[in-house]
């Protein structure tokens, strides 16, 4: 494998019982890109990213994730590969009992951040999602989108070198949603490699990056946004 | 981990889940205060028991006109046994000396004696390791055989019976304090484990971000460790509290009391038996964390 590739798959597939989820997917990532994978609800979209994530394991194929190859991975090793990937989820996965704050240093307090370090790095994330003056409240009693925003903080606070989007802008207005990719871009330009996954083909339309489409589990081509 | 946030989290747990978290507590506080009282006992009887070596002794009956020779024949064999710490020789007249001054009140039962009825007599005095039952009797066994001895006393049933209780006391004790501990763990294992799928999303949640197992584990475990402290502590309070209202009191009245003992260790094991029951069971609950 490359070194400059972040994410490698070669003939992965997946089952769900009988259903194929995917089959013999062969893509790669480079390092510092910003890659879409779009296609319809089921098309293997969530499967693909929670193969990058290690919370599923392929039943054929090998993967490779920032020089990582996730089939011969200890499971101890786990949280060491899981801590270089920020992900967005698509339901957020926010704790409704910690506040906005705690709910983004969680992902530094699981690396050791000193507290001091922590509240710099926090707030600088909560700027960026536009977020700040929000640190005090609950997720219960924010917007969608605001949810979402905060997702995000929480994925790159730890600055990541993979950071992986769900179904980013899933709830929220354009307006919002046309944000939530500008703040995915400034992080790119800050090195991380980003894949996100969206059925929503304004998300990428005249972005010109790349588009990996997936079809009822099947990789159906590439094209540029 | 940072350890401060874990004792955060932890204790915001014990807050979140107060009640659940008080009744284990009660529970294990009533479960080591019951365990404590038996090892009380235990310990007491042990105590008692311990000073029998100091007091107790083997009589060697010698047969009538026994020339010094044979006498001293006996006493040198008994010294070379490993088991006999001293030998002391008590003529008969010495031994009379001693009964009529026992019976100095009532010198009626000495008078009629006549001629002078004891024997010359070898008081044994054993070791402390050797004073059980089994020894003791194997020592009468042989030392009854050696010519010139003409009987062999010793409190038999007195000794075998003491020994018994001694060790039914600590077998029953041991049995008790173990199911005890038994019990304990298992309520710790039951409190964290409704803790711990209560939480399972979040738990989830923590691994998905990349929590290692030690961060996961830790705030559970202290959880487990202050309930079983705490357990620890108010069975302290009541075992003392018991002793100092009860048997404190109690012995100004009736003195056998007094030698009942609160041994300074209780102070230090109690607490420490609830923690280390406490993060046993959380331990158990939470048991190995798969990703």
């Amino acid at each position: 494998m490359a070194d400059e590739f972040m994410i490698q798959f070669e003939n992965v597939s997946k089952y769900y019982d009988n259903r194929t989820a995917l089959r013999s997917i062969t893509f790669s990532i480079e390092k510092g890109e910003m890659v879409f994978v779009t296609g319809p609800s089921g098309s293997g979209k969530t499967t693909l990213l929670k193969l990058i994530y290690l919370a599923e394991k392929p039943e054929e194929g090998s993967i490779s994730i920032a020089g990582w190859d996730t089939i011969t991975l200890k499971e101890s090793s786990i949280p060491i590969v899981r801590q270089n990937i920020g992900v967005v989820f698509q339901d957020f996965k926010l704790l409704n009992n910690l506040n906005v704050f705690d709910n983004v240093a969680l992902a530094l307090r699981i690396r050791g951040v000193s507290e001091k370090e922590l509240k710099t790095r926090v707030y600088e994330s909560l700027r960026m999602v536009h977020l700040r003056h929000r640190a005090d409240s609950y997720p219960l009693s924010l917007s969608g989108g605001e949810q979402q925003r905060v997702a995000i903080a929480r994925a790159i606070v730890g600055e990541p070198v993979v950071i992986l989007a769900d179904e980013p802008t899933g709830n929220v207005d354009p307006d919002t949603s046309a944000g939530i990719i500008r703040t995915l871009r400034e992080i790119n330009l800050r090195g991380a490699t980003i894949l996100i996954a969206t059925h929503n083909r304004e998300l990428f339309r005249n972005t010109g990056r790349r588009v990996l489409k997936l079809d009822s589990g099947n990789f159906a081509g590439e094209e540029l946004g | 981990m940072a350890a401060p946030y874990a004792f955060r989290l932890a204790l915001k747990s014990i807050l979140n889940d107060r009640w659940i978290n008080l009744l284990s507590t009660l529970t294990i506080a009533s479960g080591i205060f019951i365990a404590a009282l038996i090892g009380l006992s235990v310990y007491n009887f042990d105590l008692a028991t311990g000073k029998l070596p100091e007091k107790f002794s083997v009589m060697l009956y010698l047969k009538d006109n026994l020339s010094k020779d044979e006498k001293d024949n006996i006493m040198d064999t008994l010294r070379r046994e490993e088991s006999i710490e001293r030998v002391y020789y008590i003529p008969k007249d010495e031994a009379l000396k001693e009964l009529k001054a026992l019976f100095k009140d009532a010198p009626y039962v000495v008078e009629g004696l006549g001629e002078n009825p004891l024997y010359d007599s070898i008081e044994i005095k054993l070791k402390k390791e050797a004073v059980g039952p089994e020894i003791v009797r194997r020592l009468a066994d042989k030392v009854g055989k050696m010519a010139g001895v003409a009987e062999i006393g010793y409190g038999e049933k007195f000794l075998s019976t003491i020994y018994s209780i001694k060790m039914g006391m600590r077998a029953i004790g041991f049995v008790f304090v173990s199911i005890m501990a038994a019990a304990m763990v298992f309520v710790c294992y039951s409190t964290v484990k409704i803790l711990f799928y209560r939480k399972k999303e979040e738990i989830e949640t923590y691994k998905l971000i990349g929590a290692t197992r030690g961060f996961i584990r830790a705030p559970f475990i202290i959880e487990g460790a202050a309930i079983g402290l705490s357990g620890g502590l108010l069975s302290l309070i009541g075992v003392f509290s018991l002793y100092y209202m009860f048997f404190e009191r109690l012995s100004l009245a009736i003195p056998l009391f007094k030698f009942i003992i609160f041994p300074v260790a209780a102070f230090l094991v109690l607490p420490l038996a609830g923690l280390v029951l406490g993060m046993a069971g959380a331990a158990i609950a939470i048991g190995r964390i798969r990703y």
